[in-house]
Formats: structure tokens, sequence, C-alpha cells
């Protein structure tokens, strides 16, 4: 488990330590639009300081109360020394430094579980849409919808990435639905129970919006104009297309089947039965005895299948005992109104 | 306290709604008429994430009447869970559910609260009678509650209907999700060993809206058969349903293997190997089944540690 080493700007009225127990700030809790800014430092940052100053400055701007939380893996020792010389010149930071490298998901979870404002925006640690539009995603938020995704629109990156993108939410719609077209921004802003709420863990984060929404929060997309330090082109190693591919798969599974694993398993084993069945039927029609060479293929292909087809089917069954063990301690929905 | 003359409500109406604006005050109506000698009754109406204003219909008659409720849930879940939203917010001794579409009369309902009372059942269950849908509804639903009974041996003839009466200490200890509404008596048999009974109800056509249901959920209901009887048989032990597969596959490869080990092989033996492999993947089933069977009971027993497990319905008598 990482630790947490806490460094906070006193002007804020948190806290000094080392715990990473949870709670809220009263003086936060008591501002219905208190914003904390939570900015994962991993991957590629970019410098830190500038970055706070231009997503700063337009908060500042329309007058919203705010901090800005980093959540940094280890190193990054310089970027660090710069925030905590802003922080000791008022401005509203906070650093939390984590003792191990963690993804993205688990660095949220460690801010979440900190002190945190009603209204949270996750934001990334490098540049993806124009800071003027932050405080509208945040008003949408304070309007009364749970989460807004920011949608980099218009896009002013190159052909390469908006081809990716749009694979990425062709393969989104085709196998779990939504409407999403940029759900992997990482610009958001929510009410903090959302954060809070959503299950979400590994690389899922990029998926948080369609988390939410199955959580049964009300999420909206909003056009903010991409930044322009995010137009530039990005492949990546072949290793991480693939990787991408697995999340989706996982994605997939978790928001459609989390609750019934046997209608995943169980069209796949069942397929895989007949395909196998039938092989051995083939066998029986077509006279390929088991002493042919053809025939000894077949055989053991349509085995092969059928025993895939049973462990698939299994494996379902043990799903589905699993979410029923687990059933009493889960709620799985949410009530957004009682009246009466 | 929901019910006019402020006493708390001995009688809780649950019903699920997705998008039946058109039906929501005649079915508040006919409930209203059949509850008049009921005593104290509350009306919870979940609304299951409705986009055609069943919400706003609803929230129009809790302005007149303290005995309605909304429950509006924050996207559709499907019945089964907007059925446990109902459960959980009910404060009634007696629970009734019923569908929202009008098919079901509630006039059946003092008839089915009197058969849980009068009778000491957990659970009345009613079968549709002179039922209203088209032929390629029917037959598949005859054939599914035919399997239902033959599987689990629990006696209910409509497992499609959702007007049934409960009594709340059996609902308390279920937990309902994905489609496992439609199983209700026979899970409350196999986890709380419920008494259940059946009654017969009617079943009026379509006043308005459209059905939610079709053919195309038949392979939904096969898998939701084989889990029902997963649970109502192996519930407390998996690896005895794994260790029979298990056996199976092991016959299977000592038929298979049977040519290679007992009589010298074939004569063609360019492909012999192949066969050879045959007994080997029969005997990988098994293990894989034996460990699957194990991994579940481990399972099984650290959910038992942190929580004991459902308790059967006890009667106090005298």
């Amino acid at each position: 488990m990482a630790t947490v080493r806490k460094t906070f700007n006193p002007a804020a009225g948190t806290a000094q330590g080392m715990s990473g127990a949870a709670s809220i700030n009263p003086a936060m809790a008591d501002d219905p639009s208190f914003i904390s800014v939570l900015v994962p430092v991993w991957e590629r940052p970019e410098p830190l300081r500038p970055l706070y100053e231009e997503y700063a400055a337009p908060l500042r701007q329309a007058g919203k109360r705010f901090e800005f939380v980093f959540i940094c893996e280890p190193g990054y020792q310089a970027d660090i020394a710069e925030l905590l010389n802003l922080a000791q010149a008022g401005e509203p930071i906070r650093v939390l430094q984590v003792s191990r490298n963690l993804d993205e998901a688990s660095l949220y979870h460690t801010v979440a579980t900190d002190s945190l404002g009603p209204v949270v925006v996750t934001l990334p640690a490098y540049r993806r849409i124009e800071a003027d539009y932050l405080p509208r995603l945040i008003d949408r938020v304070l309007q009364g919808t749970d989460l807004v995704v920011a949608r980099r629109w218009p896009r002013r990156d190159s052909w390469i990435n908006r081809w990716q993108n749009r694979s990425l939410h062709f393969l989104l719609r085709w196998t779990v639905g939504g409407k999403f077209r940029d759900v992997a921004c990482g610009v958001q802003a929510m009410r903090r129970e959302v954060l809070l709420s959503t299950p979400v863990y590994g690389d899922s984060f990029r998926f948080f919006g369609l988390l939410a929404q199955q959580s049964g929060f009300r999420v909206e997309e909003m056009d903010a104009p991409q930044h322009l330090g995010d137009r530039r082109a990005r492949l990546y190693r072949p290793s991480l297309y693939i990787r991408r591919l697995v999340d989706l798969l996982g994605i997939y599974v978790i928001l459609r089947f989390t609750t019934r694993p046997l209608r995943f398993f169980g069209p796949i084993g069942v397929s895989l039965i007949l395909i196998g069945l039938g092989l051995l039927l083939l066998i029986l029609i077509r006279g390929l005895g088991p002493v042919s060479g053809t025939g000894r293929v077949v055989l053991l292909a349509g085995v092969f299948l059928l025993v895939l087809g049973i462990q698939a089917v299994a494996i379902g069954i043990i799903g589905e005992m699993m979410v029923f063990l687990q059933a009493p301690a889960r709620t799985r929905y949410r009530v957004v109104e009682r009246v009466n | 306290m929901n019910s006019v003359s402020g006493e708390p409500p001995r009688l809780s109406v649950v019903v699920p709604l997705f998008n039946e604006v058109g039906n929501i005050v005649p079915l508040v109506d006919a409930i209203r008429s059949a509850l008049v000698d009921q005593g104290p009754w509350e009306l919870l109406l979940v609304d299951d994430g409705s986009t055609d204003g069943t919400a706003d219909a609803i929230r129009e008659l809790t302005a007149g009447d303290h005995r309605i409720t909304l429950i509006r849930l924050g996207r559709n879940y499907g019945q089964a869970t907007a059925l446990q939203a109902g459960f959980d917010a009910a404060v009634g001794s007696i629970v009734v559910s019923l569908d929202g579409d009008l098919q079901n009369d509630p006039a059946d309902i003092p008839a089915l609260i009197h058969t849980l009372r009068e009778q000491d059942y957990d659970l009345v269950a009613g079968y549709r009678v002179g039922r209203q849908d088209p032929t390629h509804r029917r037959i598949p639903s005859a054939i599914a509650n035919a399997i239902v009974r033959m599987l689990t041996g629990v006696r209910i003839r409509d497992t499609g209907c959702t007007l049934r009466a409960y009594r709340r200490e059996l609902l308390q200890g279920l937990h309902l999700y994905s489609d496992l509404h439609r199983f209700l008596p026979a899970v409350a048999v196999a986890v709380r060993g419920a008494r259940v009974t059946e009654m017969p109800v009617r079943h009026l056509p379509r006043f308005s809206g459209e059905s939610k249901y079709g053919l195309r959920r038949t392979p939904k209901v096969i898998i939701d058969l084989i889990v029902l009887r997963a649970i109502h048989s192996f519930r407390e032990r998996p690896l005895a349903m794994f260790a029979q597969g298990a056996l199976l596959a092991i016959i299977c490869g000592l038929l298979s293997g049977y040519p290679e080990i007992f009589t010298g092989g074939f004569p063609d033996s360019r492909f012999s190997l192949i066969l050879l492999a045959l007994p080997f993947i029969w005997l990988e089933l098994a293990g894989f089944l034996i460990l699957l069977g194990l991994m579940a009971e481990v399972a099984l027993s650290w959910q038992r540690s942190a929580r004991p497990s459902t308790p059967l319905l006890v009667r106090r008598r005298g």
C-alpha cells in the first residue's frame, strides 16, 4: 500500500500530516460551489507551474472558490518545489505525493479519500482543452448535472489523432453503446459524490463517464475547444494499442455483464459446444472414421471446442454464483428522487 | 406514515414502471378502488428511468395523495432492480408487486392478501388465466414455466406473472438483480425455505403503451434457468456440481482413450498421437472443473465468514 506525503497551503485551512484518513474540510463543505481541481502527475506531465497558472486564471476571473490538488507519483521534485513555492505565496495549492507508482484510478482514489470540495474537476497534467472553458463545465455541474465530460471540439490536432479517437469511439458505441465522442479526454467536472461512488480501478478511469452513467448519474458531454498544446500527433507502441483493446473488452464486460456473467460466457460456451458437436457429427455423417488422418484432426478439433465451450460455461456459472453471493452487499441502483 | 389515517401502512404495493405514462392514472385509480377495505396502505411507484414523462405523471398524483410515493431511479436498471428498490422502501408487513402496464388487475390483490394471511403462506403468486398475449409469446412462456418447474421442483405455473403477495420478512433476505424477479418464488423456496402457493388472476389486454418483452428474450431466459438450477441445487456445495461435470469428463476421457491405451492403438500410426491427445483433453477438463469447484468453495467460505448465510424463515408457533 502506498503512503501519502501531504504538503498543504496553510491558507487553505487544512491540517498537515502524513495520514491518508478521509475527511471533508468543513470550510469546503459549507460552500456548495467550492471546487477541488485534481491533477494527477504521472505519465507525461507538462511543467506544472504554467499549467496551474493557465487553468487557475479563468476560475479566478469567474469568481470561483477553488483549490488545486496535485497528486504526484515519486519523482517530479523540481515541479513539486515550484508548486510549494506557489503555495507558500498563498496560492490555493495542495500537493500529495504517493510512495510508489500507481495507476490513474488509484491516484484519483487517493485524492478522493482526502478532503475535497463539493465540486471536483479532474484535469490531466497536460493541456487538453482551452482553459477558458473550465468554468463552463463547472457551471453545468452547479446547474444540476452530476458529471460533465469535456469533448475536445473543434479539434485542432492531426488526422492520426482524430482517426484514433474516432476508431475508439466507434468500437465503444458498437460494444457498450452510449453517445460519447471523447470519453477519454480526462477533463471532467462533477459532484464529489460521483467520484466517491463510481467504481473505478486500473486503466478503467479513461471510461469514467460510462461507468458513472452505469452507476445512475446524469452525465453530459460538453464541447470545449481543443488546446493548441494538445495537437501534436500521437503514435504509440503496438503494445499500448493491444492494451487499449483489452481495456475495451474489460469495460464491455463490466458495463454489460457485471450482474449476469453467464450471459457473456454462456453464448460463447454454447457456440463452441455446438461447433464442436457439429464437427463430431460431421465425422459420423461423412464417414470420416477415426482411422483417417482428416477424421482424426476433425475429431480432435471437435472435442477441443466442446471442452473449451464447457469451460466457458463453467466459468460463467462460477461468476453467477459469485454475483449471487455478493448481491446482498451491493446496492445496484441509485434513487435520484423520492416524493412522499 | 403514508396512510391517510396516519397509521403506518400495513400493506405496500410496489409497481415498477418504464415508459407507462398513459397507464399511470387508470392504474392508480384501479389500485385505490381495490384497496378500499384493506386498511392503511402505501403505493410505491418506481420509475425505472422512463423517458416519456412517467415520473412527472406520478409526481402530480403524489401531491394529492400521501399514500403514493414516487421513487425515481437514475437510469433504466431493469424490472428486477426496480422491484428491489420498491421492496427496500416498503414498510408494510405485506408487500404486493404488480406490473405497471395494467395487464394485471389490481382487483385481484385482496384475494392474494387473504390467501397469504389466512393460509399462512410467505408468498402467493398469481397465474394468469385467459392470457391476452399473442401465441408467439404464450408458447415460449409455457415451455419456460415447465422447465422451471422441472428444474426447481417448485410447482408454480406462471413465473412471468408479477402480481404476487409476499411477507416482508421474506423479501428482506432476497436480493433481486438481473432478471431474477421472474424466478422469485423458486429462489424464495431455495434460499429461504419459503411456503409458496399460487392462485388464478385475471389478465387484461394492454390499455396503453408497448410491451417490453418479446421472443428475443428467450436465450436470456434459458441462461437464467441454468443460473437458477445452479443456485437452487448447489448454492451451498458448488464443488458437488462441478464434480459431477468432472466425472462425466473422466468417463469421456476413458472412453476416448480406450482404443489407444488398451488395444495398442489404431493400425495407422501417422496420427495416433492426435487420438492419444483426446483422453488428456477430457482429463484436463475434469481437472479444470474440479479446480473451479474448489475455488467456488473457497469463495463461499470467505463469503460465509464475512456474512452468515441468509436464514431460513422460521415461524414461532404458540
